[in-house]
């Protein structure tokens, strides 16, 4: 075998384990259906660390592209694929637990949550645009089966078929932009075509077809995002999905499409300078991804105001955040990307924190309405605290993570000179304490309907355990502030060639 | 060879044989004359992948595309509507609003390559290409091969697991 | 003398015909076929600037991967399709709103 392909694979321990895994446990389903849901669970478990263990030693790695171009080797890329791994594995843990898992088959759900795992991975890492499509149908096609797991259920269905044609074309619409791309500048491979711009490549009449070819590109960005306006299929999507693949797609492939997004303009489109990203003149694309923060944002928050069913609240929510996200992509500087690894730290645990709160919930009363959670206090006072917490998090309150996440995206843009930016970001902020605030209100508040008094809700040590992992983080940031800063100001730095 | 009248006339009769059942696809009432008519379209492109010189991208995309999913797609039609419903007409909304709104993007989209000025390469006498591009798959593009067979796994898998019958 | 643009355009019209296919038709069926055309003209796009502006092998290869993609998306959708038709009874998009949009 060609030696440069051998080295290429020390590298990519952490992908080979993965698919390693995933083969496993494909094979292990087939056995008898009495230990074959342990043993699945453990195997995807052990598969996982073992990928996240070997994640770990690639920070130190040289920078470079593997396998002749199409996954770059550098800090960010290792980064994400820490994060990656690390919602995977908790969405592991969270979804046997749930109602909504049906547990005869559930081998395939973690064969599925290795592949989209694997794909991500990818994702974050690609440097060729072939790459990153594959990678991104991976993790898309993935998705719309974990979504339709209950395929008896309606509501699972449809979400699993309005997400697939949704993406279907969205993701069509982006390839086209690729192929618009490749004709202008002759390559797939992201630093090829930055070096082809520079050369004149989307100069003069070329510009306007360079900005089409973009805008298209956008499409497949904007919806593994969930940026307005490719947003449409979130709602309805998290609504009808079962509750731990909707905590896993608002964190995971929303992550990854923020890691290829960022790896697309910076390293594909852009011109550096020093330290400083700047833009080439022919196409503004800061700009557009600032119309798109401030859209998203926006929608998200008002949306989010008048929803009575709490999965929904939280895809808008979701939104909204996205487009803070992009606050961070926005402003062209390593504080930008700092801030936007900090809020997506900070993110994955007040998310799936909210979400697991969700869960309990849902395996007790049956339902996902506001309605429902009247008088939680009084049920169960240490899940009313977890999801106070969170909400309090999600709102930006300090001394919760949330807080932090936003003063980091907020700052990078003050200093960048874009201090109505944040503005419109802090107000933003504001708008959402009315419904995340609702939530607590309800809980603690609101007397219960008359009747009968539902019994008080006790938790499994499992659901303990793990609504601990997710409240430490978020009430306790501060306490591992330092680390958190260290690791993200180690990982911006991106593969330039 | 490009400047033959004869291949200009094979070429524009299948750039139109492809669009016009494109568009037979789209509009058609009857849905099982748009699976056929995608047949067509597809068996066109093929046929500018000739054009192209791209000989094994097009018998690829007849095996493929034609008797791979063109069949799943008849498969599809038939197995979603009783026989008896085989004239069921499928209803289009909103139908003149989108009709104007593509047709600004086509004309749009053909403006904006008409204008562009494409980089021109010295185009070289066709050779057979499925050498080459085994090649490529094995050296500059192993890793995609790798993942997309992956990638297939997890498609069948999860594509099984949907349609199963549920035992309840 | 046939050059790029002939090609360009015949993929801006299969383009533009999947999106229309896709934006007005109701059956699940009929949107995936316009799907199928989408990537297919972009197919071409690839393989046309293969050969005409660029000379290399790339576009073809690109081309290939997205004919393998397209097969498991195709196979994907149907299988949800289908599935949604046990259900229901109808692939009419329009009773396939009980979602609130």
């Amino acid at each position: 075998m060609n030696p440069q392909i051998l080295k290429d694979l020390q590298a990519f321990y952490p992908e080979i384990t993965l698919t390693a895994t995933l083969l496993a446990v494909i094979l292990i389903d087939l056995a008898a259906p009495r230990i074959r849901q342990a043993t699945t669970f453990l195997f995807t478990a052990i598969g996982l660390l073992l990928a996240l263990a070997l994640t770990f030693p690639l920070f130190a790695a040289k920078s470079g592209t593997l396998f002749y171009g199409m996954v770059a080797l550098d800090p960010m890329a290792v980064f994400f694929k820490g994060f990656l791994i690390i919602t995977s594995f908790l969405i592991l843990l969270v979804a046997p637990g749930s109602k909504e898992i049906a547990k005869e088959h559930i081998g395939e759900f973690y064969t599925l949550l290795l592949g989209v795992t694997l794909g991500m991975v990818l994702l974050a890492s690609a440097t060729d645009m072939l790459m990153l499509f594959l990678a991104l149908e991976m993790v898309s096609v993935s998705s719309y089966i974990m979504v339709g797991y209950l395929s008896t259920e309606r509501q699972s269905n449809e979400a699993s078929l309005k997400y697939f044609l949704f993406g279907a074309v969205s993701t069509g619409s982006m390839l086209y932009g690729i192929t618009l791309l490749f004709g202008l500048t002759g390559t797939t491979k992201l630093v090829l075509i930055r070096e082809a711009i520079i050369h004149g490549a989307g100069d003069g009449n070329n510009g306007l077809m360079l900005l089409i070819a973009t805008i298209f590109i956008m499409a497949g960005f904007g919806f593994k995002t969930a940026s307005v306006p490719f947003h449409f299929w979130c709602p309805d999507v998290y609504t009808g999905a079962p509750t731990p693949v909707t905590a896993f797609l608002s964190v995971g492939p929303k992550a990854a499409g923020f890691a290829t997004l960022i790896r697309f303009f910076f390293t594909g489109l852009s011109d550096t300078a020093g330290s400083i990203w700047g833009f080439f003149p022919a196409m503004n694309w800061a700009l557009l991804v600032l119309m798109i923060s401030i859209i998203t944002m926006t929608l998200g928050n008002i949306a989010a105001l008048r929803q009575e069913n709490l999965k929904r609240m939280l895809a808008y929510s979701s939104i909204a955040h996205a487009g803070y996200i992009l606050m961070g992509v926005v402003v062209l500087t390593p504080q930008g990307l700092q801030s936007v690894l900090v809020y997506l730290i900070t993110y994955l645990f007040m998310n799936l924190g909210a979400f697991m709160v969700v869960i309990e919930v849902y395996n007790r009363t049956g339902s996902f309405e506001l309605n429902d959670y009247r008088g939680l206090w009084r049920r169960s006072p240490f899940l009313t605290i977890a999801m106070t917490i969170f909400m309090l998090s999600l709102m930006g309150i300090p001394p919760f993570a949330g807080f932090f996440g936003k003063l980091y995206v907020f700052g990078a843009a003050v200093n960048h000179n874009l201090a109505w930016f944040a503005v419109l970001g802090a107000l933003n902020s504001v708008i959402a304490v009315y419904y995340y605030a609702r939530v607590i209100k309800t809980m603690i508040i609101d007397a219960e309907p008359e009747g009968a008094q539902a019994p008080p809700i006790s938790l499994s040590w499992t659901s303990h355990i793990l609504m601990w992992a997710m409240l430490l983080p978020t009430a306790g940031l501060m306490l591992f502030w330092d680390r958190i800063q260290e690791i993200t100001s180690n990982s911006i730095t991106l593969f330039f060639g | 060879m490009d400047t033959n009248i004869l291949t200009q006339i094979v070429f524009y009769f299948f750039a139109a044989m492809t669009v016009l059942s494109a568009v037979v696809v789209v509009f058609s009432k009857n849905l099982i004359h748009s699976a056929f008519a995608l047949l067509f379209t597809f068996f066109g492109v093929a046929a500018l992948y000739v054009f192209l010189g791209a000989d094994f991208l097009a018998a690829t995309q007849m095996v493929i595309y034609v008797g791979g999913i063109l069949v799943l797609l008849i498969f599809g039609v038939m197995l979603t509507h009783k026989i008896a419903e085989m004239q069921l007409k499928s209803e289009t909304f909103q139908f003149w609003p989108g009709l104007a709104l593509v047709s600004v993007v086509f004309l749009g989209l053909v403006f904006v390559m008409l204008k562009t000025t494409w980089h021109s390469a010295v185009v070289q006498e066709m050779k057979p290409t499925t050498a080459a591009i085994g090649e490529l798959f094995m050296t500059d593009y192993i890793l995609p091969f790798e993942v997309a067979s992956v990638f297939l796994l997890i498609a069948l898998i999860g594509a099984a697991m949907i349609v199963r019958r549920r035992s309840q | 003398m046939i050059g790029l643009s002939h090609y360009l355009i015949i993929s801006a019209a299969l383009f533009s015909l999947g999106i229309m296919a896709v934006m007005t038709r109701k059956n699940a069926v009929n949107v995936l076929m316009g799907v199928e055309l989408i990537l297919n003209s972009a197919n071409l796009n690839l393989v046309a600037f293969s050969r005409y502006a660029w000379m290399n092998l790339d576009g073809q290869l690109y081309a290939v991967f997205v004919i393998v993609i397209a097969a498991a998306e195709a196979a994907v959708g149907l299988a949800i399709v289908l599935s949604m038709y046990r259900l229901l009874k109808s692939v009419n998009l329009d009773k396939a709103d009980t979602l609130k949009g």
